[in-house]
C-alpha cells in the first residue's frame, strides 16, 4: 500500500535510454563543429542576364592588365594610389560606381587590393567585370 | 519513517541529476544550432590581404583555386563544370548558405572569375573572396 502510494507520487520513467542518446548526439555535435570563420570580401559580379547600360561617365573604371599594373580611368597607377585616385574620382561624381575589369592573367591579390581600396575609399558599388582577350 | 527512508536511499542512489540534464540539454541545443558542416577545400593558399575584409558566418561553401589554377572543393581536385553541380547540392543542402572563394594571392584572375560564374549559376549570389584582414 504504501509502495504505491511512492510509485504514483514520483513519476519513475526511465531516462536512461534517453540520455544514452543525448549524450551521444552532444559528443556528436561537439567533434563535427567547427569554428573556423573565413573573413573574405564581398565581390558582386554582373549577372549575364541582360546587362545594365550604365553611362561611361557615370563609372569609374579601373583596368589591371596582365602583367598587374593598374590603370585607373585609363592612367597608369600605383597600388598604392589607387585609393587616391578614387577618391577624386568620386569627389567629382558622389553616385559613380566603379567598375574594375581585370585581365585573365592578372593575380587575384592585387584584384583584391584594388576591390579593398575602392571600398575603403568609399565607392558605393564595386564591381568585377572580366577582360575578354 | 526516518529509518525507512534512509535505507531507500542507500539501496538506489538518489543523486539530482536534473542541473546536468538542463546543462547537457543546453549544450545540446548550442552545438546543434551553431553547428554548419563546412567541407574544408584541402589547400591552404596565401589569401590575399584586404582592409575590408569581414568575418563570413555563413560562407559554408568553400571553394580552393591554387596557384596553378587548379579548383579544389570538399578536400579534391575537380574540374570547372564540375563546380556548378556541387554549388547545387550545397544550395539543396542549406538554402542560405553564401559561397567563399579561397584563391591564392598569385592564382590568376581568370580563373576565379570563372568560378564565380559557375556559382552564380548554381544559384548561390552572395559570393566572396577569401582575404585576410590587415595587421594593424
Amino acid at each position: 500500500m504504501r509502495r504505491k502510494h511512492r510509485e504514483s507520487d514520483e513519476a519513475i520513467i526511465n531516462i536512461t535510454p534517453m540520455l544514452d542518446i543525448v549524450f551521444i548526439m552532444l559528443i556528436f555535435f561537439i567533434v563535427t563543429t567547427s569554428f573556423v570563420k573565413e573573413s573574405a570580401i564581398d565581390m558582386s559580379r554582373p549577372s549575364n542576364a541582360p546587362p545594365k547600360t550604365e553611362k561611361l561617365s557615370e563609372v569609374i573604371f579601373v583596368r589591371i592588365d596582365d602583367s598587374g599594373q593598374v590603370f585607373v580611368r585609363d592612367r597608369l597607377t600605383d597600388i598604392r594610389a589607387v585609393r587616391a585616385n578614387i577618391v577624386s574620382g568620386l569627389a567629382q561624381k558622389p553616385d559613380a560606381s566603379v567598375v574594375v575589369a581585370a585581365a585573365r592573367d592578372a593575380d587575384v591579390g592585387i584584384l583584391v587590393r584594388v576591390v579593398d581600396q575602392a571600398r575603403v575609399a568609399g565607392a558605393q558599388q564595386v564591381s568585377l567585370v572580366a577582360l575578354s582577350e | 519513517m526516518a529509518r525507512r527512508r534512509r535505507q531507500r536511499s542507500g539501496e538506489e542512489s538518489d543523486i539530482n541529476i536534473t542541473p546536468m540534464l538542463d546543462i547537457v540539454f543546453i549544450m545540446l541545443i548550442f552545438f546543434i544550432v551553431t553547428t554548419s558542416f563546412v567541407k574544408e577545400t584541402g589547400i591552404d593558399p596565401r589569401r590575399p590581404v584586404a582592409e575590408t575584409s569581414a568575418a563570413k558566418p555563413r560562407g559554408n561553401i568553400l571553394i580552393g583555386v591554387d596557384t596553378n589554377g587548379f579548383i579544389w572543393m570538399n578536400k579534391q581536385r575537380i574540374e570547372l563544370n564540375q563546380v556548378r553541380q556541387l554549388v547545387e547540392d550545397a544550395v539543396n543542402e542549406n538554402p542560405e548558405s553564401s559561397a567563399i572563394i579561397i584563391a591564392d594571392e598569385s592564382s590568376a584572375t581568370g580563373v576565379v572569375i570563372e568560378v564565380m560564374d559557375q556559382v552564380r549559376l548554381g544559384g548561390v549570389i552572395e559570393i566572396a573572396v577569401a582575404a585576410e584582414p590587415e595587421a594593424t
